[in-house]
C-alpha cells in the first residue's frame, strides 16, 4: 500500500484583519492552518513585513542603514524611503523616543510627525507607542484621532492600559487594536477577554504576544506561539483567534551579536551581516510559530524574508 | 506509545492464576498498561503475544547513532508536550567542483562555547557529481581529515564503495533511491553505516523505506528534500506527523533536509530555511557554508528550541569579566538561570563599567526561587568562591548582592568575611545607572569598616551543643491564651492530612518574628490555622543558615507549648535545624514531618528522618521538573528504597508529586493526577503543595480551583496536602471527600467537626 499522506485543515480559523484603505489595504490572518502549511489547505493571505521607521532612526549606526536613508531627515522622508523598499508592505512608525525616560519627544510632535507621514505614504501604517504605560495612553488616543479614516493598527493596550487605550483607539476612533502580553497565553487569552467585555470588536484585534531575539529564552516565545496557534485553530478558541504581529526589530538589533563591534568580536566578522543574520532568522522563527506580520529594520532582512515567504506560500 | 490495558488483556492466557500477585488477569494487563508492574511478572505471555506487544510498545520514531551524534527518537511534535530530545546538527557541503579545501578551513573556523554547549559543524555533506571513484574518494578524504562526521551524498554505486573504503565508520550513506535501494542497502550493510534514503516525491520514500525494512534495514535517516522550500517542509512535516500521530513507523526516522540546495548561492536565504527547519523537524540541515553571522543566530534558536520545557536553561558558574573588567573591578553576583545572566549580563554591558559578573550555582533558579529552595545561600556563595578560587584571581574586594536578596547580606558577609558585601538594585533595569553612579562605592566603604569594627570585637565561639543552645539561646516559652486549642490528633486515622502552610518565612512579618524571636505573629497564624482544622502545621523559617537549631528550637516549643503539642512539619534547607527541632518536639499527636527530601540534592533529608524516627515528605523530582511519570517513579522507588534500607517504614515516606501551576503547565495536570494514582496503588502515602496549581491567579478564584483540584486529587488517593487551612471552601472540600471515601461518619454537622 503506498502512501497516502493525512492533510486537513482545522476546523478553527486565524480572523482576518484589514489594514489600511482602498487598494493599498492588506489583510493579515484569515488561516485555518499552521504557517506555510500549504499541504493541509491554501493560505490565503501570506504574511506580511512591515519596514520599522523610528523617531529615533537618525542614532543608527550601521552604515548601510545610514547610506540607505542618507539626505531622510524628518519621519516622513524614512516613510516615503521604507515605502520603496520591495517587500515592504506596510509601514510601522516607532514612537520610541516619546519615553519620558528616554528623548521624551511631546504628544503633538509625534502627532504632527505622523500627519507628515501619512501625507506622503499610501501603504498601511501601523502605529507603535513608547511603552511606557501612561505617555502611551495619552501618545496613542492622540495618534488615533489624528490618523482617523486611515484604519490603522496601534500597538499596543496592555493588562495595565487596557481600559484607555482600547477606549480611545478602537472605540473613539474605530482604527485596529494591538492586544500585548509577554509570552504568557493566559494573559494572552484574558486580554482578548477584557478587550471584548469593553466592547472592542475581537475582529478589530492584532496580538503581540511577545518575543525575543533568537538565543535569547526564544524557547518562552516559541512555545507560546505554538500554544496560541494550536488553541486557535484545533481548539476553536475564538479568544486566542486574532492575527500575530511580531516586533522582530525591537528584540534583535540590541542584542550583543548585532551590537559587537568587529574589533570587539573579532572572529565574529562583519557586523552588519551579523545583525542582519539575527533579524532574518528571528522573523522566520516567528513566522514558522504563527506570527501573520513582521516588523523589520534592515532592508536586506526585508528583502530575504520577503523571499522565504513567496518561497513557502 | 501507551497501550491501553484492554488491548495488553487481549493477548494474555486469561488464566487468572495470580502468580504474578494480581488478582485476575485483566487487573495484571492494567497495571502493566500504566507502567506499575512489568509484562516479565507474567511468565505465561505467548512468545507471539510478546512479540506483538513489544514492536507496539516499540518508540515511533527511531533514535539512529551516527559516531557520538544522534538523530532522532522524538516522541512529540511540538516542545511544550513535551520535549524535543536530540537536536537537529549541521553540516556543509563540498563537492567536486567547490574550492574544498578552502570551504573546509571555513568551516573548521565556527567553533566555540555558549552555555555549557559546543557549537560547530558537526558533519561535512561530501556531495559526488560524476562518476569517478577515485576523485570522490580523494574529495571524501579531505572531508575525514576534519574529524567530522560524513554524509556521502553519492547514488552511484562504485564511487559509494570508494568513498566508504576512506571515510570511517562514522557516515551516514544517502545514497538510496527507488532506483538503487537494493544495491545501496548491500553497500551500507556490509559497511555497517546509516543509510540515506531519497525520492522524488513523498509517496516513492515510503515506498522504499517499506522495500528496505523488509530487507532487513532499519538502520536509515530520510532526505526529505525536495524540488522547492515548500515541497521540503510538507515532506519534513508529513514524514513526521505521519509517524507520530498516525503512528505508521514506516517514517520514524530522522530526516536531512538540504537547504544548500534549495538556495544556492544565497547564504541568507539559507539562514532562513534554516530557522524553519530547526523548528520543523530537519534532524540534520545541509549548509552551503557556515559563517558566524550564520551561526551565532542559527546554534542560538536551536538551544533554545532543543532545551527542555521542564528543566530550565544553566549557564556556567564561574568569572564572566564584562567590558574588559580586571583583577581591579568589583564583582557583582546573580543565579546560574540563563535568562537572569542574560537579562544582567546585558544590564552590565550597558552601563560601560568593568565588573566581574560571578555567576553561583543556583540550580539553573532565578534569584528569588532560589533563595526560597535554599539552593542560594551564604554556604552555595562560598562554595563558589572557594571553587572558583575568587579571592586570589580579583583583588578588589567589592561584593555586589541582587537586591532581591537583600536580607542575606549578613550571612553572606559572616562567610566571605574579608569582602566588602553591598546591595544591588532590586531589578537589572537599573543596573546601568547604579553601575555609572558608582552607587557600590559608598556601600563598600561604609561594608569595610563595619568589617573593621567587627574584626576588632570578635572573638572566637565554640560551637555549642543542642543542650547548650536551648539553655543559652532559646528564650523560655510563655503560654498565651489564644482562646483554640488543638484537638489532638491519631496519627491511625485515615482522615486527610492537612499540613498549615501559613508559617513561612516568604511572609514578611513572620520573617521579622523569627529574626526578632517575636512570638505574637506567629501564635496568631498558628491559632487561625488550628481553628480552622489543619491537622499539622508547617514552620518554616527560612534557610536560616547561622542560627537555624535555635531558631527551630525555639519555634517547636513555642507552637507545641502553646498549642497541646500540634503536630509540626519542619521545613528549613537548614538540616541542622531539623534535627534539633525534633530533639525538643513531642510526639503525642504525631511524628514530626521532614518537609521535605528529593531525590538530588536534597537526598540526605531521608537520611534525617530516619535517623530521628520522623515522617519525611519526598519530592519525586531530582533536578527540575521530573519529565514525566516514568521518572517520577523512578525517584519514587529510590527514595523508597533508600527509606526502607534505613529502617523506615513505608508509611512514613510521604511522597510529593510536585504539584505544577495551571497558568503555564496546564497540560500537566492530568500527570500529576496520574502519579497521586500510581503512589496509591502501589500503596504510599502522598501529599504536596497542592494550591501552588492556583498560583498567579485572581484571589476568588483560588479556592475553587483548589477544592477541584483536592476532590479530584483524594479520589486518586493523595493522603495528605500542605495547604492553606484558612481557605474554608477547600476545608470543607476535604472534609465531605473524607464522608465519600467512608474515613468519617457522615452526620447532619460534619461540616462543624
Amino acid at each position: 500500500m503506498s502512501f497516502e499522506p493525512k492533510t486537513a485543515p482545522f476546523s478553527g480559523r486565524v480572523n482576518a484583519v484589514t489594514l489600511g484603505t482602498g487598494d493599498n489595504a492588506i489583510v493579515i490572518g484569515g488561516q485555518n492552518v499552521l504557517p506555510f502549511y500549504t499541504f493541509d489547505a491554501p493560505i490565503e493571505n501570506a504574511p506580511k513585513i512591515g519596514v520599522e521607521v523610528s523617531d529615533l532612526a537618525a542614532s543608527w549606526d550601521v552604515a548601510s542603514l545610514k547610506e540607505f536613508y542618507a539626505g531622510c531627515t524628518t519621519m516622513a522622508d524614512y516613510a516615503k524611503k521604507a515605502e520603496s523598499i520591495e517587500g515592504c508592505d506596510f509601514i510601522c512608525l516607532n514612537f520610541v523616543g516619546a519615553d519620558p525616560n528616554g528623548a521624551n519627544h511631546s504628544v503633538a510632535d509625534c502627532v504632527a510627525n505622523a500627519k507628515a507621514v501619512a501625507e506622503v505614504v499610501s501603504k498601511p501604517i501601523v502605529v507603535m507607542g513608547c511603552k511606557n504605560l501612561e505617555k502611551d495612553g495619552e501618545l496613542l488616543a492622540a495618534l488615533a484621532e489624528a490618523l482617523a479614516g486611515k484604519n490603522v493598527l496601534f500597538m499596543s493596550a496592555k493588562n495595565e492600559n487596557y481600559k484607555t487605550v482600547g477606549a480611545s483607539v478602537a472605540l473613539a476612533n474605530g482604527q485596529k487594536l494591538g492586544a500585548e502580553t509577554a509570552d504568557d497565553i493566559n494573559l494572552a487569552k484574558q486580554l482578548n477577554i477584557m478587550l471584548k467585555g469593553l466592547n472592542v470588536n475581537p475582529e478589530s484585534v492584532v496580538m503581540d504576544i511577545g518575543t525575543a531575539a533568537v538565543g535569547y529564552g526564544y524557547e518562552y516565545a516559541a512555545s507560546t506561539f505554538d500554544r496560541i496557534r494550536l488553541a486557535a485553530l484545533a481548539q476553536g478558541d475564538a479568544d486566542l483567534q486574532m492575527p500575530i504581529l511580531a516586533a522582530v526589530c525591537n528584540d534583535t538589533w540590541g542584542v550583543k551579536e548585532s551590537t559587537a563591534s568587529e574589533a570587539d568580536e573579532p572572529v565574529w566578522g562583519d557586523r552588519e551581516e551579523r545583525a542582519i543574520s539575527m533579524e532574518i532568522a528571528t522573523a522566520v522563527a516567528d513566522l514558522t510559530g504563527g506570527a501573520d506580520a513582521v516588523v523589520l529594520r534592515h532592508p536586506e532582512s526585508v528583502a530575504t524574508v520577503k523571499k522565504f515567504i513567496n518561497e513557502l506560500i | 506509545m501507551a497501550l491501553k490495558g484492554l488491548d495488553i488483556f487481549k493477548l494474555s492466557p486469561k488464566k487468572n492464576c495470580k502468580e504474578c500477585g494480581s488478582p485476575t488477569c485483566m487487573a495484571f494487563c492494567m497495571k502493566v498498561a500504566q507502567g506499575a508492574v512489568s509484562l516479565d511478572k507474567c511468565p505465561y505471555f505467548s512468545e507471539e503475544a510478546l512479540a506483538t506487544l513489544n514492536s507496539a510498545t516499540a518508540p515511533l520514531m527511531k533514535t539512529i547513532s551516527v559516531g557520538e551524534h544522534k538523530l532522532g527518537g522524538e516522541t512529540v511534535l511540538f516542545r511544550h508536550e513535551k520535549t524535543l530530545v536530540n537536536k537537529n546538527l549541521y553540516a556543509v557541503c563540498v563537492c567536486g567542483d567547490c574550492d574544498a579545501d578552502a570551504k573546509l578551513a571555513e568551516m573548521q573556523k565556527v567553533d566555540y562555547e555558549r552555555i555549557g554547549e559546543r557549537m560547530y559543524v558537526e558533519f561535512v555533506f561530501v556531495r559526488n557529481k560524476g562518476n569517478d571513484p577515485a576523485a570522490y574518494a580523494e574529495l571524501v578524504k579531505k572531508a575525514v581529515a576534519t574529524g567530522r562526521d560524513i554524509i556521502l551524498e553519492c547514488w552511484d554505486v562504485e564511487c559509494a564503495k570508494a568513498a566508504l573504503a576512506v571515510a570511517g565508520k562514522n557516515v551516514i550513506l544517502d545514497g538510496a533511491t527507488p532506483d538503487n535501494w537494493e544495491a545501496m542497502n548491500a553497500v551500507a550493510t556490509e559497511a555497517g553505516v546509516v543509510l540515506g534514503v531519497w525520492a522524488s516525491n513523498i509517496s516513492d520514500l515510503y515506498d522504499t523505506v517499506k522495500k528496505l525494512e523488509a530487507a532487513g534495514n532499519k538502520n536509515l535517516v530520510l532526505d526529505v528534500t525536495g524540488a522547492t522550500a515548500k515541497e521540503t517542509l510538507a515532506n519534513a512535516v508529513l514524514v513526521r506527523r505521519t509517524a507520530l500521530k498516525q503512528e505508521d513507523r514506516t517514517f520514524g526516522y530522522p530526516s536531512i533536509v538540504n537547504v544548500a540546495k534549495l538556495a544556492k548561492g544565497d547564504s541568507r536565504l539559507q539562514t532562513a530555511y534554516a530557522a524553519m527547519f530547526t523548528e520543523k523537524y530537519a534532524s540534520i540541515i545541509v549548509m552551503e557554508n557556515m559563517t558566524y553571522a550564520q551561526a551565532l543566530p542559527l546554534y542560538g534558536l536551536r538551544q533554545n528550541i532543543y532545551t527542555d520545557p521542564q528543566k530550565p536553561m544553566k549557564v556556567e558558574a564561574k568569572i564572566y569579566p564584562i567590558n574588559g573588567a580586571d583583577e581591579n573591578s568589583p564583582v557583582a553576583l546573580t543565579v546560574d538561570f540563563a535568562l537572569t545572566y542574560f537579562l544582567v549580563s546585558g544590564e552590565l554591558e550597558r552601563s560601560g563599567q568593568p565588573v566581574n559578573l560571578v555567576i553561583t550555582d543556583a540550580s539553573g533558579m532565578s534569584v528569588l526561587t532560589a533563595w526560597a529552595a535554599g539552593k542560594l545561600s551564604s554556604s552555595t556563595i562560598k562554595k563558589t568562591f572557594d571553587e572558583l578560587d575568587i579571592a586570589n584571581k580579583i583583588k578588589n574586594r567589592t561584593l555586589i548582592i541582587p537586591g532581591k536578596v537583600a536580607v542575606m547580606k549578613g550571612e553572606i558577609q559572616e562567610k566571605l568575611p574579608e569582602w566588602n558585601v553591598v546591595v544591588g538594585p532590586l531589578e537589572a533595569v537599573q543596573l546601568p545607572k547604579y553601575m555609572k553612579d558608582k552607587e557600590y562605592e559608598a556601600a563598600a566603604k561604609a561594608a569595610a569598616a563595619e568589617n573593621a569594627a567587627k574584626a576588632a570585637t570578635t572573638v572566637e565561639v565554640k560551637e555549642l551543643s543542642f543542650d547548650e543552645l536551648l539553655a543559652t539561646k532559646v528564650p523560655a516559652i510563655e503560654v498565651v491564651d489564644m482562646g483554640v486549642q488543638y484537638k489532638g490528633h491519631n496519627p491511625e486515622s485515615k482522615t486527610f492530612v492537612t499540613i498549615g502552610e501559613r508559617i513561612h518565612c516568604i511572609a514578611p512579618t513572620i520573617r521579622k518574628a523569627m529574626d526578632e524571636r517575636d512570638p505574637a505573629p506567629i501564635l496568631e497564624r498558628a491559632a487561625a490555622q488550628i481553628k480552622a482544622g489543619a491537622t499539622y502545621l508547617d514552620v518554616n523559617i527560612g534557610p536560616a543558615e547561622k542560627d537555624g537549631p535555635e531558631r527551630m528550637m525555639w519555634a517547636v516549643k513555642l507552637l507545641q507549648e502553646n498549642f497541646n503539642n500540634v503536630p509540626l512539619a519542619l521545613d528549613t534547607a537548614n538540616m541542622k535545624a531539623i534535627e534539633a527541632g525534633i530533639k525538643v518536639y513531642n510526639r503525642t499527636n504525631g511524628k514530626p514531618i521532614v518537609n521535605s527530601a528529593d531525590a538530588g540534592s536534597r537526598i540526605g533529608y531521608i537520611d534525617l528522618a530516619a535517623a530521628n524516627d520522623a515522617i519525611c515528605i519526598a519530592l519525586c523530582s531530582a533536578d527540575g521538573i521530573a519529565k514525566d511519570n516514568e521518572e517520577r517513579m523512578v525517584h519514587c522507588d529510590n527514595m523508597l528504597e533508600r527509606g526502607l534500607s534505613l529502617g523506615m517504614s513505608s508509611d512514613d515516606l510521604w511522597f510529593d508529586p510536585l504539584f505544577l501551576v495551571v497558568k503555564g503547565m496546564q497540560d500537566k495536570q492530568m500527570e500529576v493526577l496520574e502519579a497521586i494514582k500510581m503512589f496509591s496503588d502501589k500503596g504510599l502515602k502522598s501529599t504536596g503543595g497542592l494550591s501552588n496549581n492556583s498560583n498567579g491567579a485572581p484571589k476568588h478564584v483560588r479556592p475553587i480551583m483548589d477544592s477541584a483540584l483536592v476532590a479530584m486529587c483524594m479520589m486518586q488517593g493523595l493522603t495528605s496536602a500542605i495547604v492553606n487551612p484558612n481557605d474554608l471552601r477547600l476545608m470543607e472540600t476535604i472534609k465531605s471527600c473524607d464522608i465519600f471515601k467512608n474515613h468519617v461518619l457522615y452526620s447532619d454537622s460534619y461540616l462543624e467537626l
